[in-house]
């Protein structure tokens, strides 16, 4: 027994010595990637050495939490353990440059801030005058590292353009929020406690490194592990099961699975009456909701009724709880109901038309659709039926254009199942966190706690107003509300991007392509739009406007050109043109910012302090401190748009400009901007670490007590409440945040009866928009993918790539050496042999959209007919720097514009139409290689 | 102190071990990049890569090392070749001043300069056997096994390989080295690479300056997987010596290559097979049991019931001590006594610095 200490130092020995010099550091620092990874939020420590931080290591300092569940140590990837190789890479940017050839050509003059700053200060001002504000345009993105925070403070006060940063990325669940209303997400650790995981739309074993082991040990503490995916993917590799499901067909198994539950009596009836829209009653006459506007004159158009089993009489569902009390609400059976017209309809619940619906789906047949085995349909079907069941579906499912069906389907298993609000159960989406004191920073007019007061003061005004309307609202509701108000009322922080991509992007050619939309739309994609707009759906939000081209671009981290579905080709064909200044404030020269006019040079993380923001996923609050300085002359983002402010003021006094007003109705002043934009003169970089603490603790998030000292000191600090100022995205967690456990997501609505905010109150199933009708989708339903790029033999399916977050570190020169260095396409060794082509051979994949030039990886773990081609990659990494956006046409899902029905309204981060990628259709084709290169 | 020069190193006093569990390793490369970044940064390391995982069945890297040689056949080392520079391939170097900001626009694009590359540390990731939808793959971590008996020290001209009395990590004395590259012919794992700046050999050292002073080894404390277990083998309390001797889980690599390596594995259960029509087919593993023990040799087969069967009694709510230790509930116990946070020494100053505050 000699296990108690560790190894004695011997003497010198060989060159012992020289690698114990190594392993020597002058200072460590916090560092975390709070906003190029989210929600990673992973502590970790850089390693300083003359000044420079020469590698990370994972801090390894957390705490357990709930006794019984694994600690959440030692939370990192590889990404954040080469995060510091970026800081002197080939690709930084390290002077502000202006573009000396054709746009990204690749020449370059180096300028000074000052010229830099003059000349887009100048275009914005010039465009301000021409045509106003909104022809500029923001895109803030990961690349930076500040959380939106100065970015969202500076546009409020100069206007322009700011399209929803989520629906450019589409990380949606559109078909969450239809039913939902809402996104959510559990904590991580309560991973752990599910005795049935189906990864199903999500590939864990590339996006969630850092807490993928929860997984594989809950699989140890007897859980069982699905996979349900095309191919066999990363995650099947430590899966029990792989659910070989035929891409695009997920809602035809989920509804399968659904058909197993229900005809084998093994629903959870109690569950689906309390918590789901099941037992409402339908009009079999208009297929609508019975609503008290049908029974009463001036009774509410959102009342809505059950068939109570005790009374045998229709009853009012209530509106403030789920809870039923003596009302037992019928699933089955047709019942008539006298209007208040005095006609007599039939009505029945929404069950009743489920289970007819559902009858199309038994195994069998939908076996023949979805591919998988009707044994195994039955056998998840089943286990489900009386496990703890988790749907790890991340952000995959909204990238198909019926995607959201795919969702509903998938969400109604778990209805059938009673599996959400439990431990060990529901889904997983995204949400915002805690509150914490960067969600006030942008409206802040003073710093300290007056201030802070101030800001939430008007808040709970506003959101109180709103529910003085609805006494029977809930919080989330008015949350919710107001949070869609602020962007519709005088201007807001955020606009849907599917204007812009349709008058300006250049996108409305191929979302009237006929052949490449969803069959069932009976009218052109023109029509849906200007019938949206019509019906005042998306009023306030419709910027910029048709008559209003973006002029100024203004890049803040953003690669839009990479991002953008259908990206580089359509935007510089269409958008680019008209642009008179695009310019780029970024640490590395992506490649949008290799096609901007002035590329300013950014710090990274590291560079600069930063703080971590909220995520219930984690839990944790926490900073990452600046370990050390920029190089060149980069700064800060806090500080590049002081300066800017300070040139738009100066300039703008120059030209007799003081204001300007937006087509909203905002007014902008000029004058002062510099004192509002930094709080006269309070606001800096560093001061803004300890004012962010104080009001995370003001908000009621972390203790009182806690200091930037204490942050320094222990690295983090965990959430002890969601804080004052809940945002629609943290409120929609809607769980217990405890000292010594997990959190659930959905458990106030499972045990303190909450209703849900959808137009409903419960987890909604049936859908009764005209449009949904008309649709054919008023239930979740299996819809073809359609042929998004023509009738090709091939389906794209990609989703994030394990070696990079977005683009942030896919040139990262350590990271490209743990795989090929180069982007590739994996395929089907059969279908390879049958085209003659060999594992890394150069490709063309081509459509009716466009081509690219990619190298294969030869694989039987991808199924025939599929190509797998992870997104992040560059453009520049590809031939011609063309890559799979180039083939993918942007297509979003018409249905997505329907709008004035409960929770299917704009609202930012979640409903609103987004671009999809997945299923694109393509060929491959063997090219000659090119001489060389 | 003076190195003995002889042919037989001297056994250690105690010796180290790795355990990886292959169902819980999601090859993320946290570990490789976190050993490159910390020992192979320098001119003439590019290539060089201690620690790396790839995709089983696979080539693996350096390609096709398995066809390589070395090692021992009856006490008597093995003829073996050294990798060429292709065959290990990495150490790239990308044009990013060609592409960025040379005014060429497309018509270059960011890649490695010279030659395309070949092969990688990791090129076959993901890639496999089997054939749709019965595909099976699993990721391996590799390092220097540390070999109980390291036919690379047995064969080194210079007597330049010892293993340390302290820990029996495997150690190349740089300052003794010819670079003859006796050891890489005789590694049969190929986890010895030249350094072609200086002409030495040169192979993970199980960081034994973290060692030293009571923190794990950067493989081991940034595995965000939670899949390596790491200590003294003698350490009978401990998780490596459970896990190896008691519950046999953990197996060494190609033990028939002779060299008795330190560095084992729990090998991978695989997912369910499927007939062709699609139904369950339980009557063979999707992993070819006999692929497994080419590589763990025939005690693969006990091992998997094992684990399957303490999987069956967690599944039945009973308990199993296998099940919480394989769970590892407390990460710092996975690698006792090397549970020190780094962050926490001090080197001869009064405490360890920080940086400056905002």
């Amino acid at each position: 027994m000699r296990s108690t200490s560790a190894v004695p130092k011997p003497a010198s020995r060989g060159s012992e010595d020289a690698y114990r010099a190594r392993w020597r550091w002058d200072k460590v620092g916090w560092v975390s990637h709070p906003n190029g990874c989210f929600p990673g939020q992973c502590l970790l420590r850089a390693y300083i050495k003359d000044g420079i931080p020469v590698r990370e290591e994972q801090a390894g300092v957390y705490e357990t939490v709930e006794p019984g569940v694994p600690d959440m140590n030692p939370m990192g990837c590889q990404k954040g353990a080469a995060w510091c190789h970026a800081l002197h890479a080939g690709e930084r940017v390290l002077h502000p440059l202006r573009r000396a050839g054709e746009r990204g050509e690749g020449k370059w003059e180096r300028i000074s801030w000052d010229a830099a700053l003059t000349e887009v200060a100048d275009a914005m001002l010039d465009t301000v005058q021409a045509e106003g504000p909104d022809a500029i345009m923001f895109e803030p993105g990961h690349g930076v590292d500040a959380f939106l925070m100065p970015i969202l403070r500076f546009k409020s006060m100069v206007g322009g353009v700011f399209l929803d940063a989520n629906a450019t990325r589409n990380d949606f669940n559109v078909g969450m929020h239809v039913t939902f209303g809402k996104f959510f997400v559990s904590s991580v650790d309560d991973y752990f406690h599910s005795d049935l995981t189906l990864i199903w739309n999500m590939n864990p074993v590339y996006t969630k490194i850092e807490v993928y082991h929860y997984i594989a040990e809950s699989r140890y503490r007897g859980g069982e592990i699905v996979l349900i995916a095309p191919d066999f993917s990363p995650s099947g590799v430590h899966a029990d099961y792989h659910l070989p499901v035929r891409p695009g067909t997920d809602a035809a198994l989920g509804l399968a699975m659904c058909h197993v539950l229900i005809n084998e009596g093994l629903y959870h009836a109690g569950f689906v009456k309390e918590q789901t829209d099941l037992p409402l009653l339908v009009r079999t006459d208009t297929r609508r909701f019975l609503r008290g506007s049908d029974l009463a004159d001036g009774a509410r158009e959102d009342q809505f009724y059950f068939f109570d089993g005790v009374s045998q009489e229709v009853a009012a569902a209530p509106l403030a709880t789920l809870e039923l009390g003596e009302l037992d609400p019928a699933l089955e059976g047709r019942y008539r109901v006298r209007l208040k017209d005095g006609q007599e309809v039939e009505v029945t619940p929404v069950f009743e038309l489920l289970k007819a619906h559902v009858a199309g789906y038994a195994p069998e047949a939908a076996s023949a659709v979805c591919g998988v085995h009707p044994d195994l349909i039955r056998m998840i079907a089943r286990k489900a039926a009386t496990k703890k069941t988790r749907l790890m579906s991340g952000l995959g499912a909204g990238k198909h254009y019926h995607g959201d069906l795919m969702e509903r389907a998938m969400s109604l298993v778990l209805a059938l199942t009673g599996n959400w609000g439990k431990k060990g159960t529901g889904s997983i989406s995204w949400d915002g966190g805690p509150s914490s004191g960067g969600a006030l920073i942008g409206a802040k007019q003073r710093l300290g706690f007056e201030g802070t007061e101030q800001v939430i003061d008007a808040i709970e005004m506003v959101r109180d107003m709103i529910k003085a309307e609805d006494p029977t609202m809930t919080d989330e509701m008015a949350v919710i509300e107001m949070e869609r108000r602020a962007t519709t009322q005088g201007g807001g922080m955020m606009v849907p991007p599917v204007f812009s991509w349709y008058y300006h992007g250049g996108w409305r050619d191929a979302w009237n392509n006929r052949q490449w939309g969803d069959p069932a739309m009976k009218r052109p994609f023109d029509q849906y739009f200007q019938e949206a707009l019509d019906r005042g759906w998306w009023q306030g939000t419709e910027r910029p406007a048709k008559d209003t081209p973006t002029r100024v671009l203004l890049q803040i981290g953003g690669n839009m050109l990479r991002q953008f579905r259908g990206g580089q080709s359509v935007l510089l064909e269409h958008f680019w043109p008209k642009l008179k200044l695009a310019v780029s404030i970024d640490y590395r020269l992506n490649t949008t910012a290799a096609y901007s006019d002035i590329v300013l040079p950014a710090a990274m993380t590291y560079e600069k302090w930063t703080p971590g923001g909220g995520s219930a996923e984690i839990m944790n609050y926490q900073f990452s401190e600046k370990v050390a300085e920029p190089p060149g002359e980069a700064k800060g983002e806090w500080e590049i748009l002081r300066l800017l402010a300070a040139k738009l003021e100066e300039r703008g006094k120059a030209r007799g400009l003081t204001e300007y007003t937006s087509a909203g109705g905002a007014v902008h002043s000029l004058d002062g901007l510099v004192d509002r934009y930094t709080m006269s003169g309070s606001l800096v970089e560093d001061k803004l670490a300890d004012e962010l603490v104080r009001d995370t603790v003001a908000l009621g998030s972390i203790p009182e007590g806690t200091t930037l000292q204490t942050m320094r000191d222990k690295g983090y600090v965990r959430f002890t409440g969601w804080g004052r100022m809940p945002t629609a995205l943290s409120i929609a967690d809607a769980g217990d945040l405890k000292p010594d456990s997990t959190m659930t997501a959905l458990q106030w609505h499972v045990e303190q009866k909450l209703p849900f905010p959808t137009l409903v109150r419960r987890a909604q199933f049936y859908i009764d928009h005209d449009w949904f009708l008309e649709a054919g989708e008023a239930l979740p339903v299996h819809k073809e993918a359609p042929l998004m790029g023509g009738d090709y033999p091939f389906v794209i399916t990609s989703g994030h790539n394990r070696w990079s977050l977005h683009s942030i570190n896919i040139t990262n020169r350590l990271l490209l050496e743990t795989h090929r260095g180069h982007p590739f396409v994996f395929m089907n060794d059969g279908d390879a042999r049958a085209r003659d082509i060999a594992d890394d051979e150069e490709v063309r994949v081509h459509n009716d959209v466009g081509s690219f030039l990619v190298r294969t990886r030869v694989t039987p773990s991808v199924r025939p007919g599929q190509l797998v081609i992870y997104n992040g990659w560059e453009p520049y990494l590809f031939r011609g720097w063309n890559g799979q956006a180039d083939v993918e046409p942007g297509m979003v899902k018409w249905l997505h514009l329907a709008g004035g029905y409960g929770h299917l309204r704009w609202s930012p981060v979640h409903y609103q139409p987004s671009q999809v990628d997945r299923l694109t259709r393509a060929d491959v084709s063997k090219v000659e290689p090119a001489k060389g290169s | 102190m003076a190195l003995p020069a002889h042919d037989e190193p001297r056994p250690a006093d105690r010796q180290v071990a790795w355990v990886f569990d292959l169902n819980k390793c999601i090859g993320c490369q946290t570990c490789s990049v976190a050993c490159k970044s910390l020992w192979a940064q320098d001119e003439g390391m590019e290539y060089q890569w201690w620690c790396s995982v790839n995709t089983l069945p696979g080539r693996g890297h350096p390609r096709d090392w398995e066809t390589m040689g070395g090692g021992y056949k009856d006490g008597v080392p093995q003829p073996g070749r050294v990798p060429t520079r292709e065959e290990w391939g990495g150490g790239w170097d990308f044009n990013y001043d060609e592409v960025l900001f040379s005014g060429k626009g497309r018509s270059v694009h960011l890649q490695p300069k010279g030659e395309p590359p070949a092969w990688g540390p990791n090129w076959d990731e993901d890639q496999g056997a089997g054939e749709f939808p019965n595909a099976y793959y699993f990721y391996m971590p590799r390092l220097c096994n540390h070999c109980t008996k390291p036919v690379c020290a047995e064969v080194c001209p210079s007597g330049a390989i010892y293993k340390r009395p302290e820990d029996g990590v495997v150690l190349i004395d740089e300052t003794r080295c010819s670079g003859a590259q006796r050891c890489i012919e005789a590694c049969p794992y190929k986890k010895i690479a030249l350094n072609i700046a200086r002409n030495v050999s040169q192979s993970c050292i199980g960081c034994f300056p973290r060692l030293e002073q009571g923190v794990a080894p950067a493989c081991v404390r940034q595995c965000p997987g939670r899949a390596v277990w790491f200590g003294f083998l003698d350490d009978v309390e401990g998780p490596v010596h459970r896990l190896v001797n008691e519950w046999q889980v953990a197996l060494p690599l190609h033990a028939e290559y002779g060299t008795v390596p330190n560095v084992f594995y729990v090998p991978p259960l695989g997912a369910a097979r499927l007939n062709p029509d699609g139904s369950l087919d339980e009557t063979a593993p999707r992993i070819p049991a006999e692929y497994l023990r080419g590589l763990f040799g025939p005690g693969v087969d006990q091992a998997l019931e094992t684990l399957k069967a303490e999987m069956a009694k967690m599944r039945d709510g009973g308990t199993s001590e296998l099940m919480d230790t394989l769970i590892a509930y407390v990460w710092k116990e996975m690698f006792r006594p090397f549970d020190r946070d780094p962050a926490d020494i001090t080197w001869g100053d009064a405490a360890p610095a920080s940086v400056p505050a905002p």
